[in-house]
């Protein structure tokens, strides 16, 4: 009998063991919650860029000095964002949440960007032909930027046989549409000491 | 008759025959299931779909292989390599980028692979890719982003490039063939397009370092002396079309069965073999099925060169790993044949079961045949200057005796002033049939 128990004990835990090691695991984790798993660009370096260009940004001189030369909020477009990294990086991420802090800020507008703008022109041509002419938009209201978005991810990587030292730079520039000036700039350091494991 | 038998003796007894078949037991499986094909001519068929451009049909019979555990890094190379041809370059890049994934994971040492490899053979071992065949993977998914026009992505794959050679050379300091001349010539052109031309000149001069560096049995392109020269005085890139050129098949490796002395070898002990029986890699070059290429829009052409000789680089890296393969060989042999001796002493004096043990020994010892082998012979370059517009361009492909084996039509590809355009093609010849180990 007591031999019995041990063997059915037994063929429980062997069973259990064996379909935990066949279900896929899933652990819900806080979006803050930092975890690097190759070293790569990751959500955290994402997240360390877009708060630090947002708190630059929108404690920075250049939209006081606009308010008052012009008495109304800028309207900001993104421009491009290029990568010359040595990753190929998503930059949507940071520049999703700059533009969302821009325009909860209430301070500054965001204009939609080319493609954007492309959709929203062709529905706005099919309104002037199937909407009531009370709820239609007019073509040629739109909302001309005041400055650009535009910036760089460069890196430099120093590597030796199972070590490498990664360094990244996050280079952010508000440039005037009317004359080209640079009213802002920011930029994001960010240095990873990366270990390659010798056994798996 | 009755027989009285101590259970400690016959536990003993039971032990020792169990541990007699442990060699059985951790070597027959394996010998069983490396089956009679090696890697190299279970492949062929995936390489006679692809030579007849039979695309689809070549990832088919690719899949079924189904190369996963120590041989996944082939699935990708191969997947990614005829999702590329076939013009698929975004699920191309998918399959490059698992690869590297892969490359980087394997570089992690195994203790259980290399005590299989030392006891069984190389197969168990996880192929993570010669160091040459690691280097192309990058001119791979830059030519894929090239094609899908998307340049700040083939930048990112020339710097990864960068860091990935500098590596691979200090690793093999006296592999001199490991320059990556051609991917660097062709990282020229993607800075250069990108406006880095300060970059794009670098890139220049190390690809010429490493042309005269690595002894190639071809001139230092033309090309690439114009694009230095040019770009040293300052002017600008002309439009034109790249044309990137993968001539035949690249090498293939079959088993070969050699004899060499068995270092451990008593004369006085009788069961001793003197000989011992070793399967080591053969490298075997395919023949190229094109001389050159001539790239032409109406009546402007341009002729192909040679940019890169695969195939030679490939011989080099073989010879410079042949000898530890040979020597890894010999003292697995040598601890198979301990180990079946001592089995077959506890065993006692069974016909069969050392007639079992010697099959097991030999039938288990299996040469690594892997090789990323749809990597091409030699790579050629044609490039023709064109105003900027739409063009439909014809590539002729001439064998070594002048005569015209094959065209292909590239239509409306697209040029724009001061750019590049880069379009790809290909001509395998179909691999002989496999033949038997020797």
């Amino acid at each position: 009998m007591k031999g019995s128990k041990f063997w059915l004990g037994m063929t429980a835990v062997v069973c259990a063991l064996a379909l935990g090691g066949c279900a896929t695991q899933v652990k819900r984790m806080g979006v803050e919650e930092v975890k690097d798993l190759s070293g790569n660009w990751n959500d955290t370096d994402s997240r360390l860029v877009s708060e630090e260009m947002i708190r630059d940004s929108l404690s920075g001189g250049w939209l006081s000095r606009h308010e008052q030369q012009s008495n109304k909020a800028p309207a900001v477009i993104v421009g491009s964002i290029r990568n010359l990294s040595h990753e190929h990086i998503n930059t949507r991420t940071f520049v999703a949440d700059l533009e969302r802090a821009f325009v909860n800020s209430g301070r500054v507008d965001v204009v939609a960007s080319k493609t954007e703008r492309e959709d929203i022109r062709d529905e706005r041509a099919d309104m002037d032909l199937n909407s009531a002419e009370d709820t239609r938009k007019e073509m040629g209201k739109e909302v001309g930027a005041d400055y650009m978005l535009i910036g760089t991810i460069n890196s430099i990587i120093d590597a030796s046989s199972g070590e490498q030292i990664r360094f990244y730079q996050v280079d952010l520039t508000l440039v005037s549409m009317s004359d080209n000036r640079k009213v802002w700039t920011g930029q994001k350091k960010l240095k990873k000491d990366i270990k390659e494991a010798s056994f798996r | 008759m009755n027989t009285n038998i101590d259970p400690a003796t016959a536990l003993q007894g039971f032990a020792t025959r169990l541990r007699a078949f442990s060699f059985l037991l951790l070597v027959l499986p394996v010998a069983v299931l490396s089956g009679c094909a090696t890697y190299s001519a279970s492949f062929s068929r995936v390489e006679d779909d692809a030579a007849h451009r039979n695309l689809d049909s070549a990832i088919k019979s690719l899949d079924d292989l189904n190369l996963k555990g120590p041989d996944e890094l082939l699935h990708h190379l191969n997947k990614g390599t005829l999702l590329s041809l076939q013009g698929n370059y975004a699920e191309s890049n998918r399959h490059f980028e698992e690869a590297k994934r892969e490359m980087e994971h394997l570089r992690a040492i195994s203790v259980t692979e290399q005590a299989a490899s030392l006891m069984v053979n190389d197969t168990l071992k996880a192929y993570e890719g010669t160091p040459a065949e690691q280097l192309f993977v990058y001119s791979y998914e830059a030519l894929n982003y090239l094609q899908m026009g998307n340049l700040d992505d083939a930048a990112v794959e020339a710097r990864q490039f960068d860091v990935k050679q500098g590596l691979i050379a200090a690793d093999n300091k006296d592999a001199d063939y490991l320059s990556g001349a051609f991917v660097r010539y062709l990282n020229s052109m993607v800075f250069e397009a990108q406006g880095e031309r300060d970059d794009a000149r670098i890139e220049m001069q190390k690809a010429m370092q490493g042309y005269k560096k690595q002894d190639s049995p071809f001139p230092i392109p033309q090309g690439l002396r114009d694009d230095l020269a040019r770009i040293k005085a300052g002017r600008p890139a002309p439009s034109e079309v790249v044309m990137i050129f993968h001539n035949g098949l690249g090498a293939s490796v079959d088993e070969n069965n050699i004899r060499v002395a068995n270092p451990s070898y008593n004369p006085n002990e009788s069961k001793d073999l003197m000989m011992l029986s070793l399967a080591v890699p053969k490298f075997v070059r395919r023949s190229l099925p094109v001389d050159h290429v001539v790239l032409s829009a109406g009546a402007s052409s341009a002729t192909s060169e040679v940019v890169e000789d695969v195939n030679d680089i490939a011989e080099k890296s073989f010879n410079d790993r042949l000898p530890a393969i040979i020597a890894r060989g010999v003292a697995r042999m040598v601890a198979k044949n301990v180990a079946a001796k001592a089995a077959k002493d506890k065993v006692g004096d069974n016909p069969l079961f050392n007639f079992v043990a010697d099959i097991a020994t030999n039938v288990s010892e299996r040469a690594d045949t892997r090789s990323w082998s749809l990597l091409p012979g030699n790579i050629q370059m044609a490039r023709l200057p064109l105003a900027p517009g739409r063009y439909d361009l014809t590539a002729t492909y001439y064998d070594p005796y002048g005569n015209v084996v094959g065209t292909h039509l590239f239509k409306g590809v697209e040029v724009r002033g001061g750019r590049k355009s880069f379009v790809m093609d290909y001509y395998f010849n179909p691999p002989a049939a496999p033949k038997a180990p020797n």
